[in-house]
């Protein structure tokens, strides 16, 4: 697979899913767009990576919770690379994934679903409305939503993350539909429980234990194991999928 | 492999001098040989012609010729048939054009010569066909009857596979000898179809020839241009005006030169509903013989105000595009023709580059591409060969006025409009000079009965002899029954 010439931009590529996508792409040679909020020493780290295994890269902070924000991101990678080829909508609202002491419905507010709701929807909406004109203008494009595959098997109800997500994948199929004839890809990686990350470091391991044993391939996923399927989707190889949801766990859900 | 081209009557294969064609499309060799004749021989041909089709086809009723023109088109239209064999495996190899596309293609162009789009062919010209076999009285009084010429000489161009079969057709309907000049682009279809014809009806097969020479060279040309009673030329305007040149003043030369079609679009077609499938219409147009024809589209006006901005159906088009390079991939392009390709993207990149509202979207292999103009700009051809620009412009009303300079070359349009809009659109455009409006999608299969840039196929090849009134009632003086 040969990115060399395209640019990719992945949110939330500081650090976990994200900068291993971001070092992925960056070791097949793409251009690659590594988005941060908070943490800049890391993303520059994401960015050396990047460039020690071949690709090139630079780091812009954004914060994809604001519409202008996502705006000033498009528009300063447009003007460093002229085009965007793939965009990776990885970042979400921080969210912690702890077994024990995740709400029950009956403590969980409006406001927790609308954080949610707001984190992985509202983002990639308007990440999609900044960057599609660009991608309309070459009728080509390859855009990566990430999931989960708690919409299809929800291990453990965390309602409010696992219902925006549910509809990040509705609304990755509707815009699949309305692209199509404009040549531009949609689709969604929905990957399992993922360790290490920030996010699942407070995973117990009775948990891990409990999704490995029923997970076929008998353990949990990488950060690397989500890169391949994305890097997939965002090239020719997949150049007739659109719409689709690939899961990345293992078999545990079969679909 | 080595295929034979020409057919020609009366004259022994050894006597002539063969040439060989060369084709080799993407690795595949294929030869054809093909008949160079001498000054006397084109001599004796069209001798031989002339003498056959006065003593045979002149007498053969026109129902007849249909019915065997039916009966050649009835056997090509058969996958089985060996013909139509040959010309789906060979004219691919020859043109270069995709092979799907050219069996398709056939199918829908042969469709228009069976007999009953014969018959409304016929009488598109001819009020009356039966002035065709013997003198019918006239309306305005007195008797007519036409004829067509004894040795119709044809020079083709070789653009899109088949296209002889027009002209060639219509001699025959107008009962005319015909020697066919074919183009070394695309020899055969012409040559296969003759040899149809004399294997269903001997006769009929003497009346017809197909030659070839160099294109440009001289003295072939003068050779069949002094034999002949008519002739009808296709090319561009330089090779058109040689060839009226060389024309003796007493024969008849129709010519059919290089023309500019485009396409139109209304707002109203451009809602989310209808706009993508508005697009595939278009891009076929553009695919299909990679706009060799004189009906293909340049260029697409499309009007501002609909759902679907202007900018958007040329994302649609660009997509369509892609999408067909899939099903009919474009054939290898000459090095000419990739000149001009690469030339018009040139320029049109240029113009993208200096004003952002314009632009280009091309494909990786640049085998198509689609400019987007959002200031009206005049109807320029295209580089060709799948490269096509959209227009935005915001009333479609605008454009006749538009392109009105360009009258000479103006032939097709594509129109999708509702009714009213169509119906005006057709009188602003036949008032510049535009001579056909069909469906988007239709632009490159004309209907059975056409006029070809706006003239008539048949009554053009005629002349008609009359009795008039006066020798009618003179004559009553003189019977010997005359009281």
């Amino acid at each position: 697979m040969n990115f060399a010439g395209k640019v990719v931009l992945v949110t939330g590529s500081s650090r976990g899913i994200g900068a291993a996508i971001a070092e992925a792409f960056a070791a097949e040679g793409a251009t690659v767009v590594v988005n941060y909020v908070q943490n800049a020493s890391a993303a520059e780290d994401v960015v050396a990576k990047c460039k020690e295994v071949g690709g090139d890269a630079t780091a812009i902070q954004a914060d994809v919770t604001s519409g202008e924000q996502i705006q000033l991101l498009v528009d300063q990678s447009l003007q460093d690379f002229a085009k965007i080829d793939v965009v990776v909508n990885n970042a979400f609202k921080p969210y912690t994934f702890d077994p024990d002491n995740r709400k029950q419905f009956a403590d969980l507010d409006w406001q927790d679903y609308q954080g949610q709701i707001d984190g992985a929807l509202f983002s990639t909406y308007t990440m999609c409305q900044a960057v599609l004109p660009a991608l309309k203008k070459r009728t080509q494009g390859s855009i990566i939503n990430i999931a989960s595959d708690l919409v299809a098997r929800p291990t453990i109800p965390y309602h409010d993350y696992t219902t925006a997500k549910s509809a990040l994948i509705g609304f990755s199929r509707n815009l699949a539909a309305e692209l199509g004839p404009l040549g531009i890809r949609v689709n969604c990686v929905a990957p399992g429980l993922v360790y290490p990350t920030d996010a699942s470091r407070k995973t117990k391991e009775r948990i891990k234990e409990m999704i490995i044993a029923q997970t076929p391939m008998r353990r949990i996923a990488s950060p690397e194991d989500v890169t391949g399927p994305v890097l997939f989707l965002a090239s020719d190889w997949s150049r007739f999928m659109t719409g689709q949801t690939l899961y990345v766990d293992g078999g545990l859900v079969m679909k | 492999m080595t295929l034979k081209a020409g057919y020609l009557p009366g004259v022994s294969d050894d006597d002539i001098e063969w040439q060989t064609l060369s084709y080799n499309r993407d690795g595949q060799a294929i030869d054809v040989r093909v008949p160079l004749l001498s000054d006397e021989q084109m001599k004796h041909l069209s001798a031989h012609i002339k003498e056959k089709s006065r003593h045979y086809l002149k007498s053969l009723p026109v129902s007849d010729i249909t019915a065997i023109i039916d009966t050649a088109i009835t056997r090509l239209l058969d996958r089985n048939n060996a013909y139509r064999q040959q010309a789906e495996e060979y004219l691919p190899l020859i043109t270069g054009y995709d092979a799907e596309m050219i069996r398709l293609g056939l199918t829908g162009y042969l469709k228009t010569f069976r007999q009953p789009e014969l018959r409304r062919f016929i009488a598109e010209d001819f009020a009356n066909p039966k002035l065709l076999d013997e003198f019918q009285p006239l309306p305005k009084g007195g008797y007519g009857r036409a004829y067509g010429p004894d040795l119709l000489a044809h020079i083709w161009a070789g653009n899109v596979p088949g296209l002889p079969l027009w002209s060639l057709i219509s001699g025959l309907l107008v009962k005319a000898g015909n020697i066919g000049k074919v183009a070394s682009a695309e020899p055969l279809m012409a040559s296969w179809f003759t040899q149809l014809i004399a294997e269903i009806d001997p006769e009929l097969g003497e009346c017809l020839a197909v030659v070839w020479w160099k294109g440009g060279d001289v003295e072939q040309e003068q050779a069949l241009l002094n034999q002949a009673d008519l002739v009808v030329a296709y090319g561009n305007n330089e090779t058109l005006q040689q060839i009226r040149d060389r024309t003796p003043i007493t024969t008849r030369c129709l010519t059919y030169s290089h023309k500019v079609s485009f396409g139109m679009i209304s707002k109203t077609a451009l809602d989310m509903g209808k706009a993508w499938e508005v697009a595939h219409q278009a891009a076929f147009d553009i695919v299909r013989y990679d706009q060799q024809g004189c009906y293909s589209p340049h260029v697409f006006f499309v009007e501002r105000g609909g759902a679907v901005t202007p900018q958007e159906f040329s994302q649609y088009v660009a997509n369509e595009l892609d999408c067909f390079e899939e099903k009919y991939p474009r054939r290898t392009l000459t090095i000419e023709e990739a000149g001009g390709v690469a030339a018009w993207r040139q320029s049109e990149e240029m113009k993208a580059f200096a004003d952002e509202s314009n632009s280009l979207i091309s494909n990786d292999g640049g085998t198509w591409s689609i400019a987007y103009s959002a200031a009206v700009e005049d109807l320029v051809p295209s580089g060709l060969n799948r490269t096509a620009k959209v227009i935005a412009v915001d009333q479609l009303d605008d454009v006749a006025a538009r392109i009105a300079p360009y009258k000479a070359f103006l032939q097709t349009v594509g129109v999708a409009a509702p009714p009213a809009e169509l119906h005006r659109l057709a009188g602003l455009l036949g008032a510049v000079g535009v001579t056909r409006i069909s469906a988007l999608e239709h632009m490159t299969t004309p209907e059975a009965g056409w006029h070809h840039d706006g003239r008539f196929n048949l009554l053009d090849l005629v002349t008609m002899t009359e009795v008039e009134r006066s020798a009618e009632i003179a004559s009553e003086a003189f019977p010997n029954y005359v009281d």
